[in-house]
This record gives structure tokens, C-alpha cells and sequence, in this order.
């Protein structure tokens, strides 16, 4: 078992590859009455073309798979998975994500019987057309419910206009037409090629005793038998640097338009430490051109351009990535113009100084160290790092490095017009 | 868990130290009675002093001086609890141990002091311009609620089930309410509020106890005061017809909404049984609306019950096909049923109760979670603790259930849907 020390930060992480190609990670936090165990595979709603385990061909299969095979994995012969974290008192749960299906519980009391419970439901599929079908009414709703809210449908919506071919721009549970096509064969299909022990990594933080949790794992997966680690063949298709469209209006039914600013990144090729410092260069910038101390904030404020709803974010995937700015605001045609402006204006005279950086870095540092005090948050982000080869605990050092050359390179991979998009939600005609 | 220090008559110090955070948290309560025009300029007061001060005069400038202190968490916000408005002044820096500089969090004390007792005043009253923008904002704050389908059918279901009660007064007062504001008006909210509001502060994180009291003694040095929070009465009218509104809009899916009241409230001994039939009714994802609205018929994604127990409201929220309302709220009322009869299984009390336990164990894994259920749960014992709380819950029985249950008489049926259903 590797131990690793983050001497400034008092943690220490303890990290080992299993036989099986299962990455485990233990993260023991002092004073923390509950643990917090996750099990992650890096599959996405993206993966839609891949050769399938076994098999020589490309496929692609129907949209909202891997939210839709979430949904499945509780769903047992014996019953519902649920019923048996509950008893032993953890809380459980799963999200689905562009390029991740996280399984997780947390629990204050039988930790082991919990873990056996997450491990074993997970590596032991159990899907029929029956139950396959019976799913469909509920997933339904889900989408039905995203449908009615505008905030999300701002989201997404922007993301659909940053990319033209990119499967980054489907929504994550797939719609009410591609669900229907899922079929039992289909979800064993994905489980097969994505659910491979080395494909998949394990984070155990809060209350635990490392060297007894990783004995414990290990000993789980020694008695499962698994086939030998493949490499996984996933096909992304060519995505142009301009955006998809330049702007979309959609009507619903609220009474404040909403407004959101998307900048497609054309530098999503990197990994490990670059790709670290790119994300948080560009969240540097963001920060210092958007955030609560900037000209920009503060005239928008004013002018009632923008409300507390206000906020600015970038992700940053491999074969992706995006910066949004948003805002509810009754003005979407001014807003639109101060942030154009902003960027416009950067980008012909730089005026970000060596002050500018040193707050914005003192800022990020205090939210780092803040951020370490949540077991979710390190668990969440680690993972979404690791698979990306990143490490979370070079956050503060990555920052402390940063230099002004750093943000302008990190700026150039946004800032380009032509891979702007306006996406604005406005109040709908009232019928009747 | 916290050491409690009186200050004055009427403010009271709470400290925890604990090495378990890398920050340091500070939360200070001013509490007064819950009414819809003094809410609106309560809201609006929280808004005026997190956005400037007389050191400070411009929001930008402030929010420099927070970053400088290693991005300083800082903000204010309006609440109400019981027929109580709390506003609230939150706060976190990082410990300085972490820092390679130290002082942060002394720094973050005296700025905090400066937004309390220094405010932006400009002859004598709060500057024009950041009071109308403010109450701009309250106000697009309270209309936003229409834009949040289930948030808006969740407060149609308050409106309509109690009317001019706390139960549906807003922590922000009503738009009208905002409007009537002005400079003057608002002084005198914020001289009332530090002369008259009972005063809770909060501090959580690895501090030197002693040292700290005095420090917070001479910087935070508040006059004694006297609140008396009155009781609420419970509205538990005898329900003859249980009432059904409908209400259209351009959306999809259908909200309901079904309200049924208690007399078993916040106050009442059998608070935690109560807590424990909402449990096994809709509280997590073994309950029984879980497992016969959404696994056994999938008619649904969302739906849960919450219990508003200071009102005496036990609610159930689903999202449905609106053209199954009716067979949805005969299955929901089925799972009433089923637990008037006592027809539970040892295992759903048991997995009920071992969730319980596990939400208030896990709140206490932050700060901020520390701070909130103490605060409550301190009206009932100031050593309150969650492992003694947890015990009442773990002597619930079936036959508690059972009358609990009786005792949960279904008022109204709300629906929210879309034009064409």
C-alpha cells in the first residue's frame, strides 16, 4: 500500500492498485463521525460509440444508457438495494455524469457491511426486459421534471449550442424517445465493456482505519472473479472550434429571463499537470474579469444587468470543455454586451496585473482549504482528477506556481468569438 | 457539545473547539418576532449590510479585503423559524495554522465588527442607491419563486392551507412589502434589531476558548435586551372536506402537492415519534412512498414527505403525469392507511431510525451543521447532544406509529400542471 503525505494540508492518502486493475483510495479525516465510500466508474453519458468487450465493431448505443443502467444496478432479484443500505443505516445513492456513474453511501455505523453491500451490487448485474420496461416510467418523470426547469434547460441548453458533433451535448438521461429503445441486452453490453474492476476506482474518507479497509477490499475482490483488464476503444467524433449556433431563445414559463454566456475551450487535449493548471488558470481568470471584485461585477450589479443568481464556472474534461456565465436578468441584450466587452477588451490589451493574480490565488487557496473540510467534495473531485491523471492535492502548489503568462495562455483557449454562444430563457406566451 | 457563555442578558456565546475543520466558522443570530413587513425590511437590511460598510463603501472593495484574507466566506441571510425572523451573519476563514501567514482570522473578527457597528451611512441614514438596489434585488428574490415550479407548488400549498399565519409568511415579506421601504424606515429595522433582538453567536474551529471569549466580549459588546418569543397556536381546525385546488401552467410535468395537518408540533412530547412516522412515510428511499409510488408503479421520480413540525404540516411533494392525480393521491393515502393500521415491518422502524440517526450524525460532520441543529435543539436542552436525541427515536414503537399516524388528517390536495392535461 503507497502512503502519501500532504505535509501542509495534514492528510494523508493511502492508494493501491488492486490484481484486478480496482484503483483504492483511503483518506482517513480526524473528528469525522461518518465515512463516505464511493465507487466510480469512468463511464459516461458520452460513451455512446465503443467497440464492446468481446467484440470487434464499433456500436452506438441508444442515449441515456449509462444514466439508465445506474438507475438498474439497485435494482435486484432480491429486492431493492436500498431496503439493505437502510437497514444497516448508511445512505445511499448514485449519480451519472458526462464521463462518470458514481455509486456511493455514507453511514456512522457498520461500515464493513456497507462496503460489502456497495461492492457487491455493483460488480453483480442483474437486469431483465420486465424490469427494464417497469424503469421507463419512472426515468420518464425524470426527464419530464428537467424539462420544467429553466435553470437547467439554460444549462444544457448552452452546452447543445457550444458543440455540433461532440456527445457532450445530449442530455445526460437521454430523452423520452431514446429510452425506449434500451433493452436489457443493451445494459448488460455497457456493464460488460465499462464496469471492468480496471475501469473503476474505489474512494473510502472520513472515519476509517486504512490498513483494515484496504485488507477488507482486497480480500471482497480476491473472491470475484473477473476477466483480464482490456483496454476500452471509445470514438469521439471531430468538434470545429466555432460554436454550434450563436444564439437560442427558448420560451417557458417564468417571469425573469435567464441568460447564459457558453465559451467553448479548443484545448482539451491535455492531462496530469497541465491540464491542472489550465483549469485553474482559466478559473483564475474567470475570477478576476467575473467575479464579486471585478469592474465587470460591480457595474452589472449596479445597472441591474445581473441578480444573485450570478454565477461563472468552466469544466474542464478530456475531449471537452466549456466556461458559462450566468444570470437571471431583464436586460439579456445588455448583459450580453458587458461580456463581450469584458472579453473583447482583454483580449486586445491584457490589463490582468501581478495584484489582480496574487488576491485571486490567496482566494482560491482559502476555498481549497475550506472545500478539504467536506468528505463529499474531496471524494467527488478526487475522482473526477484521478481519471484525468490529475491530483487534487496539487491544488495549492498548482497555484502558488501560477504565473501571469499562465492565465493569458489559459485565457487564449476560451476567448475566441467565433466558439461564443447566447442561450436565454424568456417568459413564453400565455396560451388561453 | 458547545460551551455556552451568557455575554449579556438576551446574548448568549456559543463556542465549540475542535481540530476537525481547517477553518474556523462564525455564525451570529438576531432573532425577533416573525412579521411580514418588518420581514421585508429585515431582508433587506441583511442585503444593505453584507453589501458595504463605512470602511468599505463599495461591494467591490469589501469583497477585496475578503479575498486578501484568503477568500474569507462572508454573507448574511434572512430566515424565520416558528413565528421568529432570524437574520444571520455567516462566516468562515481558513485557521490560520494552515496559512503561511497568520492573523486571518483576527482580521476576520474586526471586519466583522465593522459590518455590524459601522454601516454605510450617509448623513445619517443608509446611502439611496444601495438601499433601492437591494430591495431590487429582495424583490426579484420573492418573484423568482414562480420560475422554480415545485418551490412555487410548495408555497401555494402554505398559502392556501394557512393563511395570515408564519406558516406562510415569507422570511423576505412580500414585494409590496420591499417597496415601502426607505433609507429612514430601514434605520430604524437595523437600530431595533441591535438594540431589541435576542443575539446568538456561534464559533466553531480550533480556538483559545478563554482568549476568545474576551475578545468577543470587547468587539462585539451588545447592550442586554429582552425577547420573549411568544407561542404559537397551532391551527388544527376540524377538517370536513379535505379541499382540492388546481392550478395551470406552460410546463409538463404535474406537482402535487398533498397537505394534511397535525397537533403534534416542534413543541409537543411526541415530536420525535412524529419524526419517525414522517420517516417511514416519505423521508428516504425505503419509505413507503417510495416503494409503492415510485418503485412498485412507477409512476413517479420525485416523491417524498417533509414535516414542518413548528406549523403542525406533514406534506407530501410528488412530480406525476398530472392525468394520474387521482390514483396518486389514493396510493398516497393508502400509505396513511397502512400505518394507521400499524401495518410496518420491525425492519422499516429499524431502517427508519438507523437513517435518522445517520442524517443528524453526518450534519454534524460540518461546521455549519453543528451550528443549525444545535440551535434548534437547544430550546429543548442546552447539553443537547445527537446521540440522546437519537434515543428517542430508537424507543419508538409500531403502536407509536399507529396513533401518531392517526393523528395526520389529509386538508388539502394541490396540483400544478401543465395547460393541455
Amino acid at each position: 500500500m503507497e502512503k502519501i503525505v500532504f505535509e501542509n494540508l495534514q492528510e494523508t492518502l493511502f492508494h493501491e492498485k488492486l490484481d484486478n486493475g480496482l484503483s483504492v483510495y483511503i483518506l482517513p479525516k480526524r473528528g469525522f463521525s461518518k465515512t463516505y465510500v464511493t465507487f466510480t466508474t469512468k463511464y459516461g453519458s458520452i460513451d455512446r460509440t465503443f467497440i464492446p468487450r468481446g467484440k470487434k465493431e464499433l456500436v452506438t448505443v441508444p442515449d441515456g444508457i449509462a444514466h439508465f443502467l445506474e438507475h438498474k444496478m439497485f435494482d435486484k432479484k432480491e429486492g431493492d438495494v436500498f431496503q439493505k443500505f437502510g437497514v444497516l443505516g448508511a445512505s445511499a445513492n448514485a449519480f451519472t455524469s458526462f464521463t462518470r456513474t458514481s455509486y456511493l453511501f455514507s453511514t456512522t455505523e457498520n461500515l464493513y457491511e456497507n462496503t460489502k453491500v456497495l461492492l457487491d451490487f455493483v460488480q453483480e448485474p442483474y437486469f431483465t426486459e420486465e424490469k427494464v420496461e417497469k424503469e421507463k416510467g419512472i426515468i420518464a418523470q425524470e426527464i419530464t421534471m428537467y424539462d420544467d426547469n429553466p435553470d437547467w434547460r439554460n444549462y444544457f441548453g448552452t452546452i447543445e449550442s457550444l458543440y455540433k458533433e461532440h456527445p457532450v451535448r445530449i442530455d445526460i438521461a437521454g430523452t423520452i424517445e431514446t429510452i425506449e429503445e434500451i433493452t436489457a441486452e443493451h445494459l448488460y453490453e455497457c456493464y460488460e465493456t465499462f464496469y471492468h474492476p480496471s475501469n473503476m476506482a474505489v474512494f473510502v474518507i472520513g472515519a476509517v482505519d486504512p490498513d483494515e479497509m484496504m485488507n477488507f477490499i482486497k480480500e471482497d475482490q480476491k473472491g470475484k472473479e473477473f476477466s483480464e483488464p482490456e483496454e476500452i476503444l471509445r470514438q469521439f467524433p471531430e468538434e470545429p472550434i466555432e460554436a454550434a449556433t450563436k444564439k437560442t431563445v427558448l420560451e417557458m414559463d417564468v417571469l425573469r429571463p435567464k441568460f447564459n454566456f457558453g465559451m467553448k475551450c479548443n484545448r482539451t487535449d491535455l492531462n496530469g499537470e497541465e491540464m491542472l493548471r489550465q483549469d485553474l488558470a482559466v478559473n483564475l481568470v474567470l475570477d478576476i474579469l467575473f467575479g464579486r471584485t471585478s469592474e465587470f461585477y460591480t457595474r452589472a450589479y449596479k445597472d441591474n444587468l445581473i441578480d444573485e443568481t450570478f454565477h461563472y464556472d468552466f469544466t474542464l474534461e478530456k475531449g471537452f470543455g466549456f466556461a458559462t456565465v450566468e444570470s437571471d436578468t431583464e436586460n439579456p441584450t445588455d448583459l450580453e454586451a458587458a461580456i463581450r466587452k469584458t472579453l473583447s477588451s482583454q483580449v486586445e490589451n491584457w490589463t490582468i496585473a501581478e495584484s489582480d493574480l496574487e488576491r485571486a490565488r490567496k482566494r482560491r487557496i482559502g476555498q481549497f482549504m475550506r472545500s478539504l473540510n467536506s468528505i463529499e467534495f474531496i471524494s467527488n473531485q478526487f475522482t473526477t482528477y484521478n481519471f484525468n491523471d490529475m491530483n487534487l492535492f496539487d491544488v495549492v502548489p498548482t497555484l502558488e506556481k501560477m504565473t501571469i503568462d499562465h492565465l493569458k495562455e489559459a485565457f487564449s483557449t476560451i476567448s475566441s468569438e467565433a466558439s461564443h454562444t447566447v442561450m436565454t430563457i424568456v417568459p413564453g406566451a400565455k396560451e388561453n | 457539545m458547545f460551551k455556552k457563555v451568557v455575554l449579556q442578558k438576551g446574548v448568549n456565546l456559543y463556542i465549540r473547539k475542535t481540530e476537525q475543520f481547517k477553518t474556523i466558522t462564525m455564525s451570529i443570530k438576531w432573532i425577533s418576532d416573525l412579521d411580514a413587513k418588518q420581514a421585508a425590511h429585515r431582508a433587506v437590511l441583511s442585503n444593505v449590510l453584507q453589501d458595504s460598510n463605512a470602511e468599505y463603501r463599495e461591494q467591490s472593495e469589501l469583497r477585496k479585503a475578503l479575498d486578501e484574507l484568503y477568500g474569507t466566506v462572508f454573507y448574511m441571510d434572512a430566515a424565520k423559524r416558528d413565528n421568529t425572523h432570524m437574520i444571520s451573519l455567516n462566516m468562515e476563514c481558513v485557521n490560520d495554522e494552515y496559512l503561511s501567514t497568520d492573523g486571518v482570522f483576527n482580521d476576520a473578527l474586526k471586519l466583522m465588527q465593522t459590518v455590524i457597528f459601522n454601516p454605510n451611512l450617509q448623513d445619517g441614514s443608509f446611502d439611496e442607491s444601495v438601499v433601492s438596489r437591494e430591495k431590487r434585488t429582495v424583490i426579484e428574490r420573492i418573484r423568482s419563486i414562480y420560475d422554480d415550479k415545485a418551490r412555487y407548488a410548495h408555497k401555494r400549498m402554505f398559502d392556501l392551507m394557512r393563511p395570515n399565519n408564519p406558516a406562510s409568511v415569507s422570511a423576505n415579506g412580500t414585494e409590496e412589502g420591499v417597496e415601502s421601504i426607505t433609507g429612514t424606515t430601514l434605520l430604524d429595522t437595523y437600530e431595533k434589531m441591535l438594540k431589541n433582538d435576542a443575539i446568538d453567536i456561534y464559533i466553531v474551529g480550533d480556538v483559545k476558548e478563554e482568549e476568545l471569549v474576551e475578545k468577543i466580549k470587547e468587539m462585539f459588546n451588545f447592550e442586554e435586551r429582552e425577547f420573549i418569543r411568544q407561542s404559537l397556536e397551532l391551527e388544527t381546525n376540524e377538517v370536513k372536506e379535505v379541499r382540492k385546488v388546481f392550478e395551470k401552467q406552460d410546463m409538463k410535468q404535474g406537482k402535487l402537492q398533498v397537505g394534511y395537518s397535525t397537533p403534534v408540533s416542534f413543541y409537543h412530547p411526541d415530536y420525535p415519534k412524529m419524526q419517525v412516522t414522517n420517516g417511514l412515510f416519505g423521508g428516504f428511499a425505503h419509505s413507503k412512498l417510495f416503494m409503492n409510488v415510485r418503485e412498485k408503479e412507477s409512476m413517479a421520480y420525485t416523491v417524498n414527505s417533509a414535516y414542518a413540525a413548528y406549523y403542525g404540516v406533514v406534506y407530501v411533494m410528488a412530480g406525476i403525469d398530472a392525468e394520474l392525480e387521482e390514483k396518486a393521491v389514493k396510493l398516497i393515502g393508502e400509505q396513511i392507511d397502512a400505518l394507521r393500521n400499524g401495518n410496518v415491518t420491525d425492519m422499516e422502524l429499524e431502517q427508519t431510525v438507523a437513517l435518522l440517526s445517520n442524517s443528524i450524525r453526518s450534519a454534524f460532520d460540518s461546521a455549519r451543521g453543528q451550528i443549525e441543529i444545535y440551535d434548534q435543539y437547544k430550546y429543548f436542552d442546552e447539553d443537547f447532544s445527537a446521540d440522546k436525541w437519537i434515543a428517542k427515536w430508537k424507543a419508538v414503537t409500531i403502536e407509536d406509529i399507529k396513533q401518531m399516524a392517526s393523528q395526520i388528517n389529509m386538508e388539502l390536495i394541490y396540483l400544478l400542471s401543465g395547460r393541455e392535461a
